[in-house]
């Protein structure tokens, strides 16, 4: 779908997180990626390779963690992971039902290298 | 090495936007609905019969949104209503930006009741809040009765159903009552109303939930 728009929104905030840490670089974007987002893991990933290129997220790895579909029963209160989009308490039968996860699209967090150690990387 | 919390989401900005446009909106009392469906549903064909039923009663503008061309604009332009096209240049769904940009270039003193009809697509439109009042569906019976199980989000995020083309219904296997069921598991508070652009049949329900849209929200 739009991966490509969702991958400059991403990049965005990869570099303003690593310049408010003084602009180290970037090793690992964590990604979390709701079941429901409509988002293509695969889309995704190929989108990074192409387009971190030159932004501070160059040569960091890529890791996107699926965030499963989660209910809960407006009524009873019972918490499910419903299947195939059937929005129906199993417990009780009825449908109003919350969305509890399962439609997210975060940067969860970014890993940067220390500049200590860089140093000893390049030392040893 | 270390760890920098982030939690953003990556369609953080265009929440923001959208919520600036729900608010343009809101201050000038306008009612906004965002039309969708995959392409060739009905969207254009849709507001080309409605619009003149509507037009006696309220003020009517037209947000169009498309890949390529402008000859939906034109179309609903013959209906003598303000209407701004947007060509989103290959983007597969209109964003809350686009929609900022097209806000500033009505005149929006002259109008409330405000129609977006999104690039034809059952996907993407469904993720990007444009800060409308409500979202509605276009199914059109010939595409076949397995698109809400197929695109859940599109009918998990919308208010209204319209089953359209219901004229064609002999020609084709469409199973109503699955469609219905099916899109309703998804979607339980989801209002269903079966139409023909073409017979004119179901129009007066469509017309009917436009208006309880716009009491409703001159009621807050």
């Amino acid at each position: 779908m739009h991966e490509v728009s969702l991958m400059k929104n991403l990049l965005a905030i990869v570099d303003k997180a690593a310049a408010d840490q003084g602009g180290s670089p970037v090793s690992l974007v964590h990604l979390r990626i709701g079941e429901m987002s409509g988002v293509s893991a695969d889309a995704l990933r190929f989108a990074f390779e192409v387009m971190a290129k030159g932004t501070g997220a160059e040569g960091a790895d890529l890791e996107i963690e699926t965030v499963p579909l989660r209910v809960r029963c407006g009524r009873c209160g019972a918490e499910a992971h419903p299947r195939d989009f059937v929005f129906v308490c199993g417990a009780c039968g009825v449908s109003d039902v919350d969305i509890l996860g399962g439609r997210e699209m975060e940067v969860d967090y970014i890993l940067v290298r220390d500049a200590a150690t860089d140093a000893e990387a390049a030392d040893a | 090495m270390h760890e920098i919390r982030v939690g953003e989401d990556l369609r953080g900005e265009n929440e923001r936007v959208a919520d600036e446009n729900r608010r343009e909106l809101a201050g000038r009392g306008i009612v906004s609905l965002n039309v969708m469906s995959a392409p060739g549903a009905g969207k254009t064909s849709l507001l080309l019969r409605t619009i003149p039923l509507l037009k006696e009663r309220y003020s009517v503008g037209v947000i169009e949104g498309d890949i390529q061309t402008t000859t939906d604009a034109e179309r609903i332009a013959t209906l003598g209503i303000p209407v701004h096209q947007i060509e989103t240049g290959g983007v597969c769904h209109l964003d809350a930006r686009m929609v900022h940009s097209a806000l500033h270039r009505l005149d929006l003193d002259a109008i409330d009741l405000l129609f977006i009809e999104n690039v034809g697509n059952l996907v993407c439109p469904a993720d990007y809040d444009l800060g409308e009042s409500r979202k509605v569906v276009i199914l059109s019976v010939a595409e076949g009765d397995d698109k809400p199980k197929k695109y859940p989000l599109m009918f998990r995020e919308s208010r209204l159903l319209l089953l359209n083309k219901i004229d064609l219904l002999p020609y084709v296997s469409f199973d109503v009552a699955k469609a219905r069921r099916e899109a309703r598991e998804i979607n339980p508070a989801l209002d269903i109303i079966e139409l023909s652009c073409t017979t004119g049949v179901g129009i007066d329900r469509w017309i009917a939930w436009i208006d309880g849209c716009v009491a409703s929200s001159r009621r807050r």
